[in-house]
């Protein structure tokens, strides 16, 4: 339980001494963060830069393992997103105290006068999913494992793609490059889309949000690199306890052959 | 795992083992249940082998086929800690296990080179002694098998890291075994203060230090301060009819209030339902960081529990004996003095004040040394005030003669009740209350005006006070 992490991107929030980065805040179980346009009188935590946006916008409260989302607007509705949910949003109507908000990745979305939108993100990382053999539900007295995965989500993609030559005893050393990873999800209809980046910043969230890896003395330079030493401990310890299995393979798209899986399509005779 | 009933639904991932099955020295005689990776059966030695003299055993059988290597491996690491723990820290408090056998028969494919571990077989589970509800008594014994298994499993250098009460097992004669030791870690480190385990455990049992606990190459930190949090967990539940201490519908949610509790912006607000002595053991083995959970060992928990006011130590077994033949005691003194009831039946707790008698303050001929409030050991007779006959307490006559109809004033007391007490006598006749809580001292009581005798005797197990007043002199026998 670590609550859930905010972010607001570069030219949405007020960031200070940081022009070009985002703001990034990160709240516990219990607490609040007040958003909008803000003023001396109306203190808020996340200030958005937009003249539509009213100085209390709304609030954010963590509870349980989700978040509630409180519209103080008495005449907008704001959206939220899942970005993984194909579509799926919910929409908070004004004056709308403590709505629960079910998805693990949120984009909060406020209108404003002009076209565009006034947009941040909401991570909560701490969704509870019962352990594949728990069938009689949960209940909080069973042996369960403290790190749970959504496996629809495309983090979970982009683990079994890098745990998958240990998987498949191809090659006990090599974990797969972002460029690699995301040439073998293309073909999901999920991750069409899915860019370099976008995987890096999973890769992120896994070790840092959901599996909280340790060990930063693996890091080092020698190892080539930072983020190559992340990998491989991510790699190592979704094997090693079980988070990533054999069953989970197929839930990447088919392999085109070879291992090369460029030619696709072909037709002989 | 082992109190999970069994599932009678069909399964297609299990095989189910029919009675008579032969396992090496041992026969199935019947399913006891099944959780996340294992089954437990019932069985016993067959006979003419020499397993033992119809001993029953439990039989905990771990399937290892149908899963992926990385799974399979979990499973043996889990039977290997398990293995491990019993081999080289056998205790009374620790159940035993006798033997570990590989399963080989490919009739039963689903569990051909399962794991079993033949371990003692147990009665119950604290689970389900907790769902029946338990006395002060009888926790205080099985708290204390609990803390003597916890000190030395901790002594000899493992954490339990799954301590909950469906681990906790009670054996036909109500002696406690932990269980149960699949995330059994061996302490490491320079010093031995933590080792590490595998990133699982029971949501409601974590320790707040847990929920963020990084995951290294060989797991996640553990340290014997997380059994401490978990007994803290128990204790509650054992005085609060199974109620968590903290607020949720759900794990998470619990779990959430746990990590409010631990960065300091929610107090913790155990049931008004533990006793003082609980509450505060409780608190302390609930405390909010590692560090200042390390004050309180399970050593030193075992210490206060048999050091607790009034405490008798005793075994669980013994604690219920006792206390069927005391119920049965007091009841034949309530009956057969319901009529004298209406004497005292308008000083109600509370307002004693207004009833000179009852303070000895205003109007009694001496001034009484000091006051004592009443005390009812069952909470059904404290929740209400309606001063029924069935609630009622007695006065003896004589504090050195055995107490009973006899040698009781008419005069009934009721919970909550104040009285003006004289002085004590520290050995009378020894009393054991319903929980089975003894003691021998006595405290000389003023009755109201109007009574035919003017004191009677308290039994010190009717009250939670101690006042300071002085000894009396002996009293004169009566007959």
């Amino acid at each position: 339980m670590s609550g859930v992490v905010i972010y607001l991107p570069p030219g949405v929030g007020d960031h200070g001494e940081e022009p070009d980065g985002g703001v990034t805040l990160r709240l516990g179980a219990g607490e609040t963060a007040r958003f909008g346009r803000g003023s001396a009188t109306t203190p808020v935590e996340l200030r958005l830069i937009d003249a539509a946006i009213s100085r209390l916008a709304g609030e954010i409260r963590v509870t349980e393992d989700h978040w509630q989302l409180s519209n103080h607007s008495t005449t907008q509705s704001y959206l939220v997103e899942n970005p993984e949910g194909a579509g799926e949003y919910l929409r908070v109507p004004p004056r709308r105290a403590g709505a629960p908000i079910p998805f693990e990745f949120s984009r909060v979305v406020l209108p404003t006068r002009r076209d565009t939108t006034v947009a941040f993100q909401v991570f909560a990382p701490d969704h509870l999913y019962m352990d594949p053999d728990a069938v009689g539900g949960h209940r909080g007295t069973r042996t369960v494992t403290a790190y749970s995965l959504d496996e629809t989500a495309i983090y979970f993609l982009v683990l079994v793609a890098l745990c998958e030559p240990r998987l498949r005893d191809e090659s006990p050393l090599a974990v797969p490059t972002t460029p690699q990873i995301v040439e073998r999800l293309r073909a999901h209809p999920a991750c069409a889309r899915l860019t370099a980046r976008a995987v890096s910043s999973h890769i992120d969230y896994l070790a840092e949000e959901k599996m909280r890896i340790s060990a930063p003395d693996e890091y080092g330079p020698a190892r080539g690199g930072r983020r190559n030493g992340k990998r491989e401990s991510i790699v190592g310890l979704a094997l090693r306890f079980g988070l990533v299995r054999e069953e989970h393979l197929t839930l990447l798209p088919p392999r085109t052959g070879g291992g090369h899986g460029v030619h696709t399509g072909r037709h002989l005779g | 795992m082992v109190s999970i009933p069994a599932d009678t639904s069909d399964d297609d991932r299990t095989d189910v083992l029919p009675p008579g099955y032969r396992l090496g020295r041992w026969e199935v005689t019947g399913q006891i249940g099944s959780g996340g990776w294992a089954t437990v059966y019932a069985g016993r030695p067959v006979d003419g082998t020499d397993a033992g003299e119809g001993e029953e055993v439990a039989l905990k059988i771990l399937p290892t086929a149908g899963l992926g290597p990385s799974q399979a491996r979990k499973v043996a690491d889990t039977a290997r800690r398990e293995v491990e723990l019993g081999r080289r820290t056998g205790h009374p408090r620790l159940i035993r296990l006798l033997e570990s056998l590989v399963l080989s028969d490919p009739r039963y494919p689903l569990l051909d080179g399962a794991i079993v571990l033949v371990m003692e077989r147990a009665a119950d589970s604290l689970r389900t002694l907790l769902a029946a509800g338990v006395s002060e008594d009888e926790a205080a014994g099985l708290f204390t098998g609990i803390c003597e298994g916890l000190a030395h499993l901790h002594r000899s250098g493992w954490v339990h890291g799954d301590l909950k009460p469906d681990n906790v097992l009670v054996m036909a004669d109500g002696s406690v075994r932990l269980s149960d030791f699949g995330l059994a870690t061996e302490l490491t480190g320079t010093h031995g203060t933590h080792g590490y385990a595998p990133p699982m455990g029971t949501l409601d049992y974590l320790p707040p230090e847990r929920w963020k606990a990084p995951l290294g190459e060989h797991g996640v930190k553990v340290r014997p301060s997380a059994d401490i949090w978990a007994l803290g967990i128990m204790i509650h539940e054992a005085f609060a009819h199974g109620a968590a201490p903290f607020p949720g519908a759900t794990p998470a949610a619990r779990g959430a209030a746990v990590q409010e509790y631990a960065e300091g912006r929610a107090p913790l607000r155990l049931s008004g339902e533990l006793p003082p002595f609980w509450r505060e053991l409780a608190a302390d083995c609930l405390a909010p960081t590692h560090a200042e959970r390390g004050a309180h060992t399970a050593e030193s928990l075992l210490a206060r529990i048999n050091g607790r006011p009034d405490g008798t130590a005793s075994a669980a077994g013994a604690a219920i004996r006792r206390r069927r033949w005391l119920v049965r005691s007091t009841v034949l003194a309530a009956a057969g003095c319901g009529a004298a009831a209406a004497i005292w039946s308008y000083a109600l707790p509370g307002n004693a004040h207004d009833h000179p008698a009852a303070v000895g303050s205003t109007g009694s001929a001496s001034q009484s040394a000091g006051s004592i409030r009443v005390f009812n050991i069952e909470q059904s007779c404290r929740q209400r005030n309606d001063r029924s006959p069935q609630c009622s307490l007695g006065l003896a006559i004589d504090p050195l003669q055995p107490y009973t109809i006899d040698n009781v004033v008419p005069t009934r007391v009721w919970h909550g009740d104040v009285l003006p007490v004289d002085c004590r006598l520290p050995k009378g006749i020894p009393i054991i209350d319903e929980a089975g809580t003894e003691s021998a001292q006595w405290f000389r009581v003023r009755l109201p005006e109007g009574s035919r005798r003017t004191t009677a005797w308290l039994p010190a197990v009717r009250t939670q006070d101690r006042p300071a007043v002085p000894e009396c002199p002996r009293p004169t026998p009566l007959r």
